[in-house]
Formats: structure tokens, C-alpha cells, sequence
């Protein structure tokens, strides 16, 4: 979906009408049509940007979001796909196992913060627990679909060509789910991304999200429009990163439509 | 499952629930838990804790508030999500001028982290139901408006030309084409939406202390109550499952009108 929109040569009427948005903004506010108190003008917020950057504390902020969603995820990944293949690989685990999954998958991540403030207190070790426990689910589900939809065919062309059981899961079933699990792992990180934010607003005073409330209770609304613009940003590229990568990495995987 | 057995995708994903075997390993780990536990840990409360701390919530009567306050505020949210992301995914999916000119914006806006525009919202709106809401369908929108407008520029243009040919008139052709095309990516869009309202509404519960099973969460951890904390997250978990399933039945039921078609461009 986004690659439809961003990857053809440039949008100059997509631009434009961001300019022209940001334009109107700018107008409506220095003119006093629209009054607001707490509405700053873009200028202002670019300013804020500056001043932020200036003291240095956006970059700290930005660091210390970027480092949480990288171990967050990090460890999503590894339990993720781990779990992901045994459940894949095994029908036994499958049926004394994919139940009790499928029962702890939808409880929604942020309800885990009062736990993790209750065991940890305001900490990382809350934030991780916030990032890590919804963001394991999209890979663990991947990684099984990915290997059970390919077992049963992939190994009997396996077993006609004589290949040993080793080869045929080097060679015929991890490549056949990588699609999958990369869409695992894709999702993933946009939803670290978000449970981060989460965690800094509840959990952890510390980061991007900790920094929109701070900026929101002293009254800097400049500020506070600054920090969510840094954390939209952070939102494209880590999303047209990951799209980059993926898909020069392995072409096939590139998604058909938004997901 | 006989119903369902005509269906395609989710129809198996309906059919064939896991097997109840599979809840064994929680049930015994929560056996183990309720045996082994050491007394009263202030931090692993025994599961029979948990279930004396809901009843303590319920007895004083907020339970029940708690739970329609934000049930009521997931569905009004969810409501307004579906009417303003097809209503806008259609206006955008129709007219490839308008998909290329708001295409960056809306990229942004969707790049967002919605919890990001929580502090912003109650600066603005306050502390209010009215908040609540906008935030609730502010996020949610997204995935519904992007698989409306990407479902209508998929239909393939030989289904269009046909209609075209056959004289269909404007009502026909959004009836006969449009509609059947584009129902199954607007339900997967609002499955996707649907976890984020619950997390919205959650958050803003938590936040802001509005009533709801949030405000019930973030008072009983600062209250120290573990076993309350405990019981509400095993409580959240029922109501995202229950919220989950039952979109899966109304999906089914949908789709079982209007099937996801085979031809897509």
C-alpha cells in the first residue's frame, strides 16, 4: 500500500498539499482565525524541534526509545520464532499447546502495564514488558503458519529426492516460510513502536512518549507538537526501512496490500 | 461447523479451533501456581487471590459499571472508525487524483503511533467521553480507510468494462461490483482496527482514571492490590477474546454473503 504511494517518482501534488496543510495551519494561526490556546504554529513547533535539539534532550529521549523497541524486539523475535518453529515442526505441540496460545494472544499489551509498575515499578524492565509481550505474538503465529502450511507437500518432494530430514527443513521449509515470518517479524516492529510510546506514557518516564506528556503537563504545547511530529517521523522511516530492507533482501516477500 | 464449512480462509480459521487439549499447559501452570505459592507474595498473588480480588471489585459495585463504560466506549469508537474510514477509503479509492494528492499526508497520519496523539487529545479536548472517543476512532480509522480505498483500486478492470457492457446502472454497478469486491478487505481492515480500540480505550482509561476497566487497573496497582491486578488482566484477556470471536462470527456471517472474490487485479 505504502510502497504504491512513496516509491513512485515524486508526489509533487502529494507534497504539495502537505505544504499547502502546513501552509494554511501557519496562516490560520498567526492570523487568530482559529484561536486556540493551546495550538501552536508549524513554525513554532519547527522551532521547538530546534530547541529540543539544541538542549539535547530529544536525542536522549530518541536514543533511549530506539535502544527499548531494539531489545523489545529482539527478544520478541527470539521467543517469537523459537516457539513459533517447535510448534511448527511438531503436531504434538501443536495440539497440547496452540490453545493455551490462542487463549493468552488477544489480552491487549497495555494491560500488562499495572503489572509491570506492580513487579518493576517505573522502569526499562516495565517498558519491556509492555514492548515485548504483544509484539511476540505476530512472529510466533507467522513462524507456525509459515512451516505448517509448507510441511506436508514440501516433504514428500523432499523425500522423493532423497534428501535427508535435515536438508529438507535447511532447504525446502525454512525458505518456504521466510515470507511469513519476515510479515511476522514486520508487524512486529511497528507494533514495538507503539507498545514503546505506551510504555513511556504509563510505565516509564523516559523517551519519545514520556516526553509528550511532560511537554503536555508543563504547558508547552510547542514542545509537545515537536515530540509527536519526532515520533511520527520515526514511524515512516522505521516503516520504509523495513519495507527497503525486506524487500531487497528477498523480493517475495514484499507485501500485496496493507497489512 | 457445518455452517462455516462452505467458507474459505476463515471459514477453516473457524472450523478448526484448536484442540482443547492445548489449554493444558496453562491449566496445569496455574494448578502449579495456586499449589506451590509461598503464602502471600505481595508480587504473585496465588490465582484464587486474583478471583477473591474481582469479587471485592464487584461487590463494591464497579465491576459491571466498569466493563459496559468501556465496552460502550470500544463499540461508539469502533462505530465511528468504520463510518469514517470507508466514507473517506471510498472518496480516496475512487479517485486516483485524490489517492495521490492526500497520499503522503495520510502516510504520515498512519505512521503515527496512536498512543502519540493521546496527551494532544486531552489537551485539547479534556477530560472527557467526548475525548475518549475521538481518540478510540482517530486510530482506528486507518486500516479501515487503506483497505477500503486499496480494495476498490485493485477491482480488476475487466469487472468494471463488464458492467459497462451489460448497461448497469450506477446503482447496479456499486451493488452487483462495487460492494461484493470490496466488503472482505473492509471486515480485514476493521480486524486489524479492532485490537487497537481496545488498547486505546485501555490507555486512555489508565491515563486519565475516566471510569472504565482501565481506571480499575491503574488503581489497583497503586493501591497495591495484586491480586485485583491480577484478576483484571485475566479479566481484559476475557474481553479481547470475547471481542475478537465475536467479530469473527459477524465476519463469517458477512462473507458468507458477500465471499472474498478470486479475481483481483
Amino acid at each position: 500500500m505504502g510502497s504504491r504511494w512513496t516509491t513512485l517518482s515524486v508526489n509533487w501534488s502529494g507534497l504539495s498539499v502537505f505544504a499547502l496543510v502546513l501552509a494554511g495551519w501557519e496562516a490560520a494561526v498567526r492570523s487568530g482565525m482559529i484561536a486556540f490556546e493551546f495550538l501552536p504554529a508549524p513554525s513554532a513547533i519547527l522551532m521547538g524541534v530546534v530547541e529540543l535539539v539544541q538542549d539535547g534532550i530529544l536525542l536522549q529521549d530518541l536514543l533511549h526509545t530506539l535502544l527499548s523497541i531494539a531489545i523489545g524486539w529482539t527478544i520478541a523475535m527470539i521467543i517469537g520464532v523459537a516457539v513459533g518453529l517447535l510448534l511448527g515442526f511438531s503436531p504434538l505441540a501443536r495440539k497440547y499447546g496452540l490453545a493455551s496460545i490462542e487463549v493468552l494472544r488477544p489480552i491487549p499489551g497495555i494491560a500488562f502495564a499495572p503489572l509491570g509498575l506492580l513487579l518493576f515499578g517505573f522502569s526499562l524492565q516495565t517498558e519491556l514488558v509492555v514492548t515485548v509481550l504483544p509484539t511476540v505474538w505476530p512472529v510466533m503465529v507467522n513462524t507456525m503458519g509459515g512451516i505448517a502450511n509448507a510441511q506436508p507437500r514440501l516433504t514428500d518432494v523432499g523425500r522423493t529426492f532423497r534428501l535427508s530430514s535435515y536438508e529438507i527443513v535447511r532447504y525446502l521449509l525454512l525458505p518456504s516460510a521466510l515470507p511469513s515470518i519476515v510479515v511476522g517479524a514486520r508487524i512486529s516492529l511497528g507494533l514495538a513502536l507503539v507498545m514503546a510510546i505506551v510504555a513511556e506514557i504509563v510505565g516509564n518516564p523516559e523517551g519519545l512518549g514520556y516526553g509528550i506528556v511532560r511537554e503536555q503537563q508543563a504547558l508547552h504545547p510547542e514542545y509537545m507538537f515537536a515530540y509527536i511530529a519526532v515520533v511520527g517521523l520515526l514511524g515512516v522511516i522505521l516503516n520504509a526501512g523495513v519495507l527497503a530492507i525486506t524487500k531487497s533482501l528477498w523480493p517475495w516477500t514484499a507485501p500485496r496490500q496493507s497489512a | 461447523m457445518k455452517p462455516f464449512a462452505k467458507l474459505t480462509w476463515l471459514g477453516r480459521t473457524v472450523s478448526q479451533l484448536p484442540s482443547a487439549w492445548g489449554l493444558l499447559p496453562l491449566i496445569v501452570a496455574l494448578l502449579l501456581w495456586q499449589i506451590l505459592q509461598t503464602g502471600n507474595s505481595p508480587y504473585f498473588p496465588p490465582p484464587s487471590a486474583w478471583w477473591s480480588g474481582l469479587v471485592q471489585i464487584a461487590a463494591g459495585g464497579q465491576l459491571l459499571a466498569a466493563c459496559i463504560a468501556t465496552l460502550k466506549t470500544i463499540v461508539a469508537g469502533l462505530a465511528l472508525a468504520i463510518v469514517a474510514g470507508i466514507g473517506l477509503g471510498v472518496l480516496i479509492g475512487t479517485s486516483p487524483r485524490a489517492a495521490r494528492a492526500l497520499g503522503p499526508l495520510l502516510e504520515f497520519c498512519r505512521a503515527m503511533p496512536p498512543p502519540a496523539i493521546v496527551p494532544l487529545a486531552i489537551l485539547f479536548l479534556g477530560y472527557d467521553e467526548r475525548m475518549k472517543l475521538t481518540i478510540v476512532a482517530l486510530s482506528a480509522m486507518w486500516p479501515i480507510l487503506l483497505n477500503t480505498s486499496s480494495a476498490i483500486q485493485h477491482i480488476h478492470p475487466l469487472l468494471l468494462d463488464v458492467s459497462t457492457s451489460f448497461h448497469l446502472s450506477r446503482f447496479e454497478r456499486i451493488r452487483l461490483i462495487i460492494i461484493p469486491s470490496v466488503v472482505p478487505s473492509i471486515l480485514l481492515g476493521i480486524r486489524i482496527a479492532l485490537p487497537l480500540t481496545i488498547v486505546l480505550t485501555l490507555l486512555v482509561e489508565i491515563l486519565t482514571s475516566i471510569q472504565g476497566i482501565g481506571a480499575l487497573m491503574i488503581a489497583a496497582q497503586r493501591n497495591f492490590q495484586s491480586g485485583q491486578v491480577y484478576g483484571l488482566l485475566v479479566l481484559v484477556g476475557l474481553f479481547g477474546f470475547i471481542i475478537n470471536n465475536a467479530f469473527s462470527i459477524v465476519q463469517a456471517v458477512i462473507l458468507r454473503r458477500w465471499p472474498p472474490r478470486s479475481v483481483q487485479a
